[in-house]
């Protein structure tokens, strides 16, 4: 425990400096994009949380099948703690990219097919804590929400492939030459030159800062699960006495033997 | 038969079975008495390949659970108190359903030999809803030695039967023991899980706490001793 | 029987009893038909009326009819499971948990179809569209076929939990729209006078054929953690 209270304390403050380290980055280190201006900048946010978000839940689909194949607590809490950053991620993504739509495409929100699919792709992760609070035996709880992560990481192949696949009006960003040369037509100002470098640079340090704050959530996260299963037990332990139920809990070892011979 | 050493059962925070110890010889009947909650249904269901154990180990014809459990399922047959059958499906479908599952060959022959069995030929196509409870309980154990097991499992067949049904289901169980099948019965009812078995083995909060053989004990001197035995350090909190 | 024959045996054993139970209840079927045709009425008041509109976005209101109705028939199908729990007896059987899920998945899929069987001619009749093109027909059965396959895998969980079957569709409806959104784009190519040259809709059928084999892989690996204990 202490341990882990000093590698997310370490982590809070990586986190911290690198996302001040970012801002400065975007606001005074990165170009004025030609065609967009100013608003531009949001991009380095759009994107960072976007491909921090998806590699998250990536990690929650790992956790899942480590948890099918070996059923330990510990997949089981980071898988949660990573489906919830990484609806948090996403969130972000949303609205950063609504944001930037309005002067871009002229409306915060249109239905394109990656649109649509984002949207389908947070309600799959937000449905997955219906699940989990409809199931009450622990061991059940965790079993179900690694299935339904497996499965739900089909819509996460669905989001990044569609764009390759359907027309759309969203640029690609991550992608091959062809694609880039595409993107830099839809708006993105072509990556050319010490500007190019720069935006480059810019968004790796995006993508560096929020996988930080990511490792920073999770160890929290984390610690925050030990003391909530530890609180747990102390509750438990205390109805018991108040019962006087000496068998419940961990007293199993105390049982007095059958006293019939 | 089935063996089982040190088997325990969590839920989260509560234990269910605390290190049971429990061997069943071949062809032997075994009863297994307990209140509520004492953690039988949970034991059976482990013995059944339904739930796994938290720890310890319990192995079935040789076979080692729940790592062999598909091994093990060939040679059970479960009869629950529920009667896990198709509601909507006919007495003969039901069988010839649960036949195919088991990749049983001459079909028709082994589930109109069943149905006689039971006593169920004339009702064979009729839908298990019209069925009377007495009748669902022996169409029940039709299905569960429709692939002739080696063990038969019963969880608390008797409940919701009357004195002619539950009578009857006697009689089709003692068979069952007659031609050679190891029987693990389950139930709250003392007299008759006396009489009926070879022995029992009374279950308290998760632990089996006294063995008794048939032989050796009275059906009303078993009834004394299961209260000494479960009862017996917390007599005064208990009315009566 | 060797182990692939037993597969079979016990595959075909699965959706014969399906096939079997609805031939007794005549209910799957029926009340997927009947609410189907419910919808439909109701998407036209909603629309007003307006015969014109419906045209429009007929390929959109039928697969959202196919969604709800199908929510329904999935209803059903584990309904006649968990009564007096047959499934226990199929749990201790000698058989692979995704035989069960397969079984499972040919059953209601074929349930669905025969309700849209009946459906696709309504919504010709209505909006004066061809649906009736054997690319359509082959786009609505692989996306019935994902949608049954993810339908399946979650109704398990859901009626296994608190919430029971309500949880159905909120857990099933966002998981399967991926398909169900690449499935309407294609029927929509469709929609038109011409047909459209094969390459333009290729897409659409990758993303749906694509969802079909990775749900079914996915129910495949994990449903024995889904039906056992």
């Amino acid at each position: 425990m202490t341990k882990l209270n000093r590698w997310s304390n370490i982590f809070n403050w990586l986190a911290v400096i690198a996302l001040a380290i970012n801002l400065l980055m975007v606001f005074f280190y990165a170009p004025v994009e030609l065609t967009m201006g100013n608003v531009q900048r949001i991009f380095y946010f759009h994107v960072g949380s976007a491909w921090v978000g998806a590699v998250t839940l990536g990690i929650a689909l790992i956790c899942g099948v480590l948890y099918l194949y070996r059923p330990k607590p510990l997949y089981d809490i980071l898988g949660m703690a990573s489906v919830e950053i990484g609806v948090v991620f996403v969130t972000m993504t949303i609205v950063a990219g609504s944001v930037w739509g309005r002067p871009a495409w002229n409306t915060w929100w249109t239905w394109s097919p990656r649109l649509t699919s984002i949207t389908v792709m947070w309600l799959v992760y937000v449905a997955y804590f219906m699940l989990r609070g409809a199931v009450e035996d622990e061991q059940k709880r965790a079993r179900f929400a690694a299935v339904y992560v497996i499965a739900a990481f089909i819509t996460v192949i669905m989001t990044y492939v569609s764009i390759r696949l359907l027309r759309d009006i969203h640029p690609v960003v991550f992608g091959d030459a062809v694609e880039g040369v595409q993107a830099g037509a839809e708006g993105l100002q072509e990556f050319s030159g010490v500007d190019s470098i720069r935006m480059v640079l810019t968004l790796n340090v995006s993508v560096v800062a929020f996988s930080l704050l990511y490792v920073a959530w999770l160890l929290n996260r984390y610690r925050l699960q030990l003391l909530i299963n530890r609180a747990n037990m102390l509750k438990a332990r205390v109805a018991a006495r108040m019962q006087g139920d000496s068998l419940s809990v961990a007293d199993a070892e105390e049982m007095r033997p059958a006293t019939t011979d | 038969m089935i063996q089982i050493k040190g088997l325990t059962k969590q839920y989260g925070l509560t234990t269910v079975l605390r290190g049971v110890n429990l061997h069943v010889r071949e062809g032997e009947f075994v009863t297994l008495v307990g209140s509520n909650g004492a953690g039988k249904s949970t034991l059976l269901r482990i013995v059944a390949t339904l739930l796994k154990p938290s720890g310890g180990e319990v192995t079935i014809g040789g076979w080692p659970l729940p790592s062999h459990a598909h091994n093990v399922r060939r040679h059970i047959g479960l009869v629950s108190h529920h009667a896990l059958l198709y509601g909507d499906m006919t007495a003969a479908e039901n069988l010839m359903f649960f036949a195919r599952l088991y990749g049983i060959d001459n079909r028709e022959e082994v589930v109109s030999t069943a149905l006689k069995r039971v006593g169920l030929t004339a009702r064979r196509r009729d839908a298990v809803r019209t069925f009377s409870r007495g009748m669902v309980q022996r169409l029940t154990i039709a299905r569960a030695t429709l692939h002739e097991p080696d063990v038969l499992l019963l969880d608390e067949p008797f409940t919701g039967l009357d004195q002619d049904a539950s009578a009857l289901l006697n009689r089709l169980l003692l068979r069952e023991h007659e031609i050679g099948r190891t029987i693990l019965l389950i139930t709250h009812d003392l007299i008759r899980g006396i009489s009926l078995s070879d022995r029992v083995a009374i279950l308290n909060r998760g632990k089996i706490v006294h063995t008794v053989t048939r032989d050796d004990i009275s059906a009303t001197e078993f009834v004394t001793l299961y209260q000494q035995v479960v009862h017996g350090d917390h007599v005064a909190e208990l009315p009566g | 029987m060797n182990r692939s024959g037993l597969f079979w045996t016990q595959l075909r054993a699965l959706v014969w009893k399906d096939l079997q139970i609805e031939r007794h209840t005549k209910q799957s079927i029926g009340i997927m038909l009947m609410f189907a045709i419910v919808a439909v009425v109701t998407f036209n008041f909603a629309l007003e009326n307006n015969l014109g509109a419906v045209r429009e976005v007929a390929g959109g209101l039928l697969w959202v009819t196919i969604l709800l109705a199908g929510t329904l028939g999935l209803n059903r199908s584990f309904a006649s499971e968990l009564e007096n729990r047959p499934i226990d007896a199929m749990l201790i059987a000698p058989m692979d948990r995704s035989t069960m899920f397969m079984g499972k998945v040919i059953s209601v899929s074929l349930f669905t179809l025969a309700m849209e069987l009946i459906l696709i001619p309504v919504f010709i009749a209505i909006s004066n569209k061809p649906f009736y093109r054997p690319e359509v027909l082959l786009l609505i059965t692989l996306g019935t076929i994902g949608y049954v396959a993810a339908g399946v895998l979650v109704s398990s969980m859901a009626v296994q939990t608190r919430a029971n079957y309500v949880l159905v569709p909120v857990l099933l409806l966002p998981l399967s729209l991926p398909v169900v959104l690449a499935a309407a784009t294609g029927v929509a190519q469709y929609m038109g006078l011409n047909k459209p040259p094969f390459a333009d809709v290729s897409a659409t059928f990758a993303l749906v054929i694509a969802y079909d084999l990775l749900m079914l892989a996915a129910g495949l690996f994990t449903y024995n953690y889904v039906v056992e204990e």
